[in-house]
């Protein structure tokens, strides 16, 4: 059971430019922290420094408060789930299993124990996969493999580095139920990196949001959707995304598209005068209203399992997605006005936010 | 077959281009196996039918005798004295001494070659593998020619590349050298870093993803261990490139073990065949003395019975070890293919 903390870790592959600049973050026993962000903005290289397979310019890194900035990756007992699986291709699944005893000169009983505690955890069909060579072995099967290698030495640490990405989506479906499965029954630390944010809140019992090299934001999913830190994070998180509008506030009156609506007397009073940016996420629109600006409608995306449907238009000439009921009519053009208590406000300039609606209490 | 698609193979044109490829590369496979064809056809021909002007295609009465001279030679097996002596040395020793010097030369290069490769591929990275690479490969990019002087002075005073040993500064003493010459290591060492196979093994290496070693690492193999566990079973087909490859380099090198090897009974067989070849093929003398001497050598072997015929025996007994090898070195190479270390 492990703790990890990272800190003031710094990187750079090239020496200058930051892969990760001052990245602090402490994983609690036996959470799932996830870590996402678009592609390039350094989750990999985290995760290899966390792994051992790295090492940082500056910061230290900890494993229950010991200092293993300096330890090789050979010793620091992790699992790590790779992109592209990573077997080794000239043993059977069973060899790639028993790789770790190997080296670690552990009795031949304790292997073969091992190997079959981990095929009956992984379910019935997978002892079929031990006598396998990875190459006879389709991108789930050897995956699956690739997973039970993982788990088969009893890490102290998971490492998962966008292990479903490379399957066909019916296959990511399903294999995302099972590692979510194994990792509740486990009870391990986990980072798990994922550039898919519907994955990334499958997963993580927390969300660490990258950019550039730097953690934007961690938290809950709650904590990123309705506090994100700054405009990046608010647009990144949540699909369809949120639609920035500018506007302006003006003796608590606030123009948008062309169209004025009197802000709430304790937001008026928090907002500076002027020139604003509002965020409005797609179920912060009120439809129909009757004072509200005209959305010119590009399509309706009407989603049955969710009983929603999508009205992707534009509003001033900005991109705006508004959430409506899945009966909604067709129509070309609709009034819609944003819910004051969902909305978010951003500075005119920089990524700076105003204000925002705060985690609901929805229980 | 992967040249040519499938689809519209009964095409006129399609058709006539499969026709002009195939005899294309028949001319190029004839082009390949005449000489063989040559040398087995001639080593069947009376010896004064190799000597007429019209070449032989196929001798008018195929004989054994060319191959039973040879055993005798090589065996040293002749009643006759004059046959016995064209070979100073049983053909045996020269084998062995081709033998020992490239199984020698293969033992220990592939190792250093392969291992240098590897950690250039997965070890080092940035600019110092760049720079090391370059490094590498700028020996293949200086003509052996240039290198042949400094090098044989080498074998004689290691480290130094100069005829005599460098004094210790401050005394009359040379300095310590270590002298290969004439012996096999002569020969060995030099061939210990090649650097055409280090440009196949890295080429390989480059070619295994970074994730398979980090996987490994992160499993608890050292790293020797990973290359020994992991990488070596993958890479099987690419050591038998290299192994046949330098095999054949070795094995038919001729005029670096002619420079270095003095002693008959340390010489290879390619400068024994090629030695007993050039005291049949001389011509040309300064004076009338050395050419009468010449004439009578010659005669002498020509009445021992050894012509052209006798020769492609020989020649042909060279290259037997490279077939053998090529057969041994193919079948890994399809081996490795098959588990597929190699797409």
């Amino acid at each position: 059971m492990t703790q990890i903390t990272l800190h003031h870790i710094t990187k750079s592959y090239d020496g200058q430019n930051a892969a990760l600049h001052d990245i602090n973050l402490t994983i609690a026993d036996g959470e799932t922290v996830s870590v996402v962000g678009p592609s390039g903005c350094g989750k990999s290289t985290l995760l290899k420094i966390v792994a051992g397979l790295e090492f940082p310019e500056q910061g230290q890194i900890f494993y229950n408060g010991h200092d293993v900035t300096e330890i090789k990756p050979q010793a620091r007992g992790v699992g790590m789930v790779f992109q592209d699986y990573a077997l080794y291709p000239t043993r059977r699944g069973e060899g790639n299993l028993a790789y770790f005893f190997e080296v670690h000169q552990r009795s031949a009983a304790e292997e073969q124990a091992r190997i079959k505690a981990t095929a009956d955890l992984m379910g019935v069909d997978f002892a079929w996969l031990l006598g396998r060579t990875p190459d006879t072995l389709s991108g789930g099967q050897q995956q699956r493999v690739a997973i039970a290698r993982c788990i088969v030495r009893d890490p102290n640490l998971f490492l998962m580095d966008e292990p479903i990405v490379n399957l066909d989506a019916k296959l990511r479906e399903r294999t995302r139920m099972e590692i979510k499965k194994l990792l509740r029954q486990f009870a391990i630390t986990t980072l798990y990196v994922t550039h898919d944010q519907q994955e990334a809140i499958f997963m993580g019992d927390r969300i660490a949001v990258m950019r550039r090299g730097r953690i934007e934001q961690i938290g809950t999913f709650d904590e990123l959707y309705y506090t994100p830190a700054n405009l990046f994070v608010a647009t990144f998180i949540g699909a369809p995304p949120i639609s920035v509008l500018p506007a302006t506030l003006e003796n608590g009156q606030l123009t948008l598209a062309n169209t004025t609506w009197p802000l709430p007397a304790e937001l008026g009073d928090r907002l500076p005068v002027g020139a604003v940016r509002v965020g409005v996420r797609p179920e912060g629109w009120r439809l129909d209203a009757p004072t509200g600006a005209a959305l010119t409608v590009r399509h309706i995306e009407r989603i049955p399992t969710q009983q929603a449907a999508f009205i992707h238009g534009t509003l001033a000439g900005s991109a705006v997605t508004a959430l409506a009921p899945l009966d909604y009519p067709t129509v070309h053009t609709l009034a819609v006005a944003p819910l004051w208590e969902n909305a978010l406000f951003f500075a005119a300039e920089g990524e700076a936010i105003l204000h925002t609606p705060g985690t609901p209490d929805l229980f | 077959m992967s040249l040519f698609p499938k689809v519209g193979r009964q095409q006129p044109q399609l058709r006539l281009a499969w026709w002009m490829i195939v005899a294309f590369l028949v001319v190029g496979v004839v082009l390949h196996l005449f000489p063989f064809y040559y040398m087995i056809a001639l080593s069947l021909t009376p010896a004064r039918e190799t000597l007429s002007a019209t070449p032989v295609l196929w001798p008018s009465e195929p004989t054994g005798a060319a191959w039973r001279l040879v055993y005798e030679i090589v065996t040293r097996s002749s009643l006759d004295g004059r046959v016995r002596d064209l070979m100073r040395v049983p053909f045996m020793v020269y084998f062995g001494n081709s033998l020992f010097m490239t199984l020698m030369t293969l033992a220990i290069s592939l190792p250093v070659t392969s291992l240098a490769a590897y950690a250039n591929a997965k070890l080092q990275s940035g600019r110092s593998a760049r720079w090391f690479f370059l490094f590498f490969i700028g020996t293949l990019m200086v003509p052996g020619v240039v290198t042949l002087i400094p090098s044989f002075l080498m074998t004689r005073n290691f480290p130094f590349p100069l005829p005599n040993p460098p004094l210790i500064p401050g005394t009359d003493m040379p300095f310590p050298t270590l002298r290969f010459w004439d012996t096999p290591w002569a020969v060995i060492i030099p061939g210990v870093f090649n650097a055409f196979n280090f440009l196949l093994f890295k080429g390989f290496f480059d070619t295994i993803p970074n994730s398979i070693i980090q996987a490994a690492r992160v499993d608890g193999g050292s790293e020797f261990n990973i290359f020994r566990r992991i990488v070596l079973p993958m890479s099987v087909p690419v050591y038998a490139v290299a192994a046949w490859l330098q095999f054949g380099a070795v094995w038919d090198s001729y005029l670096w073990p002619l420079i270095v090897l003095q002693t008959p009974e340390k010489i290879p067989t390619a400068v024994a065949i090629a030695n007993l070849m050039n005291r049949f093929m001389q011509a040309g003398a300064t004076n009338a003395e050395a050419a009468g001497a010449m004439t009578e050598s010659m005669r002498e072997i020509l009445e021992a019975g050894l012509s052209w015929n006798g020769l492609m025996v020989l020649g042909l007994l060279q290259s037997l070890p490279i077939f053998i090898m090529f057969i041994i070195c193919r079948e890994y190479l399809m081996r490795g293919i098959r588990i597929r270390g190699l797409k």
